[in-house]
């Protein structure tokens, strides 16, 4: 399988009155074909920024990117005019927002708002592009779709919008699809329907998807390989399962040991683990790692608290940005 | 479900049927027949517009002909407003400069939210730079006064009509107008769907007509009802001070001007224009508010 999406050294600055606030500092991943990434970390990590940035949705000013690349299917992005970036989105990269209630027009009925995307990109007469609509909305899963069709965002139920929000998204079989964060605004019975739907779809339509969010057991659901961010930058990526088996960074090692155990007995009677302190300030990041403050490992004449730890391969495919990854340090007090 | 949207359904059936009213506008039309002064403000409105239309297609008299032995009757069975200095008939002559009063009014009512409106979608939707120097701009016309920049427009124009009594009253008068809308636009274009709607690669020119524009058609209709007794007013003073429409056609100010003469003796040539003003322009601030409560969303129902 061929990589469909390469970022390389991403970096996109808002330049605010307060100063340059780095919210993506040097992000490099890559998403192959057919697959999902995960992309885990704290509110303002940078996340939805680093997504953002695919699209080239940022509000310029005051946000830019800075330098770096992001090429899709051999194709840079970040030097595409307007006009060019129109064909893109909807069409090969397509987004799936947070907020389902808002993500639609309220004063369109669902069936304008899908047949808006399918005139735009495949030119298709209004007769054909309904018919496509309802069989999008059957896909997605929602009953009686013909019906539907001429029914206003306000009709719908909150898994339902987002439903109808994945169907716009998907309506021109884009190569890529960004969900950021689909599932945080819904009850969580619904949470888990939309993510089988959003995987089906993903196989279905061989898409490739970048799942962006905060929850570890989504991405630990959904995803094959995962990168946790960390205040702008990925401190480590690895494939899911090494991920949650072999957790290297202090940061994924704490994430996943705040996640509570209903298994454990014990658990009950303890209170969740939480990782102490808060994450930089993005406008002057600290010179050494960007975790150091927070971190359990980082004692004073470290390395690591003057210049920052550069992303290293530990394993294949298992990239991590300390220099305190879990295997080393096993190794130095045993 | 009404029978409309039934009818909608069926026909929804079919593919391609067009956009069907929304529900947002059956609602506010709801809220708005619960406002019963507002009610009573709109039928009234439609009266008088009827009357000014209908009175002079019917009335046995020429508006416009001069009947001296008539002259300063009193309101009668023939004459219902009574007569004027030369005789003519206040009633058909009422109606007549109705239509005009009227028909200016709503005439650079709508050139105010054209111009308004394109000025203020231009400055709220592109933003940044153009949107700063496009208000500055503003600033600066904001302190004309609006008469006496409608009185210099007319003289700049030379010639006094319909139409130039529409461009003088509508040229310093869209300056609301624009910040308002481009107020709703900047408000609007921060909307999630917004960006969602660029996210499937939607053209700018679609976002602004289809998810921006319709959407601030509430206020739009508000601010025609907002604007009108401004206008009205003005058109108003305008005819009164001699600079209006000229005779022998009639607008209702310059009727108050024939009747300002012989005030003392016969009050009812300028009372009855007059108090045409006054109930046109008192309906259509009722009629504003009532739309404003219907049409505003944070207006809760009780």
């Amino acid at each position: 399988m061929g990589r469909l999406l390469e970022v390389e050294d991403l970096r996109t600055h808002f330049f605010t009155r307060a100063g340059v606030v780095r919210a993506v500092d040097g992000v490099d991943f890559s998403v192959e074909k057919g697959k999902t990434l995960g992309i885990v970390g704290e509110s303002g990590c940078g996340k939805s920024v680093t997504a953002l940035s695919i699209m080239r949705l940022l509000p310029t000013p005051p946000a830019r990117i800075v330098s770096g690349s992001i090429r899709f299917d051999g194709r840079e992005l970040t030097t595409l005019s307007e006009r060019e970036l129109e064909d893109v989105r909807g069409r090969e990269v397509a987004m799936v927002f947070q907020d389902p209630m808002t993500a639609l027009n309220p004063t369109l009925t669902i069936g304008t708002q899908i047949i808006e995307v399918l005139r735009r990109h495949l030119g298709l007469d209004d007769r054909t592009a309904r018919r496509r609509a309802a069989e999008l909305l059957d896909e997605v899963g929602i009953p009686r779709a013909r019906e539907r069709l001429d029914d206003y965002p306000h009709q719908f139920s909150g898994g339902m919008r987002q439903r109808v929000v994945i169907a716009i998204a998907i309506a021109c079989e884009p190569r890529l699809l960004i969900a950021d964060e689909p599932t945080t605004a819904l009850d969580v019975t619904v949470q888990a329907q939309v993510l089988d739907l959003l995987d089906d779809l993903r196989r279905e339509h061989e898409m490739a998807m970048i799942l962006i969010t905060h929850n570890m057991g989504v991405v630990a659901e959904s995803a094959d390989d995962v990168a946790v961010m960390y205040a702008g930058q990925i401190v480590e990526q690895a494939p899911a399962h090494e991920l949650f088996r072999r957790p290297e960074h202090p940061y994924t090692e704490a994430l996943l040991a705040a996640l509570p155990d209903l298994d454990d007995n014990g658990a009950r009677s303890r209170r969740l683990a939480a990782i102490p302190g808060r994450p930089p300030d993005l406008i002057d990041p600290p010179q050494a790692c960007r975790f150091a403050a927070r971190c359990p490992y980082a004692g004073c004449g470290d390395s690591c608290a003057l210049e920052p730890p550069a992303l290293r391969e530990l394993r294949p495919d298992h990239r991590v940005r300390t220099a305190h990854p879990a295997s080393e340090r096993e190794a130095v007090t045993a | 479900m009404s029978a409309t949207q039934i009818a909608g359904r069926v026909a929804g059936v079919d593919a391609g049927a067009p956009i069907r009213q929304s529900s947002l506008w059956q609602d506010a039309w709801r809220r708005y027949l619960r406002n019963r002064g507002a009610v009573a403000a709109g039928i009234l409105f439609l009266l008088i517009v009827v009357w000014c239309i209908v009175v002079p297609i019917v009335s046995p008299h020429d508006p416009n002909r001069i009947e001296f032995p008539d002259a300063y009757q009193g309101p009668s069975w023939s004459h219902p407003f009574g007569t004027d200095q030369f005789g003519r008939d206040l009633f058909t002559r009422a109606a007549l400069g109705g239509r005009i009063s009227i028909g200016i009014g709503f005439g650079a009512t709508l050139a105010i939210l054209l111009i308004g409106v394109a000025y203020g979608a231009i400055s709220g939707f592109v933003g940044g730079k153009l949107d700063n120097a496009l208000m500055r701009f503003l600033d600066a016309l904001y302190g004309l006064p609006y008469l006496p920049f409608a009185i210099l427009a007319l003289a700049i124009i030379g010639t006094v009509n319909f139409w130039t009594m529409v461009v003088a009253l509508s040229v310093a008068s869209w300056f609301i107008t624009a910040r308002v809308v481009r107020g709703q636009i900047m408000t609007l274009k921060e909307n999630d769907y917004v960006r969602a709607a660029y996210a499937v690669g939607v053209r700018w020119y679609m976002i602004l007509g289809r998810h921006l524009l319709p959407n601030t058609l509430g206020v739009l209709v508000i601010t025609i009802f907002l604007e009108l007794p401004g206008v009205i007013l003005g058109e108003a003073f305008l005819s009164f001070l001699g600079l209006g429409i000229n005779p022998p056609d009639a607008s209702w100010g310059s009727m108050a001007q024939d009747g300002r003469d012989a005030y003392r003796a016969h009050p009812h040539i300028i009372i009855i224009p007059s108090l045409a003003i006054a109930t046109l322009v008192l309906c259509a601030n009722f009629i504003a508010d009532g739309l404003r409560d219907a049409l505003d969303p944070r207006t809760k129902e009780t």
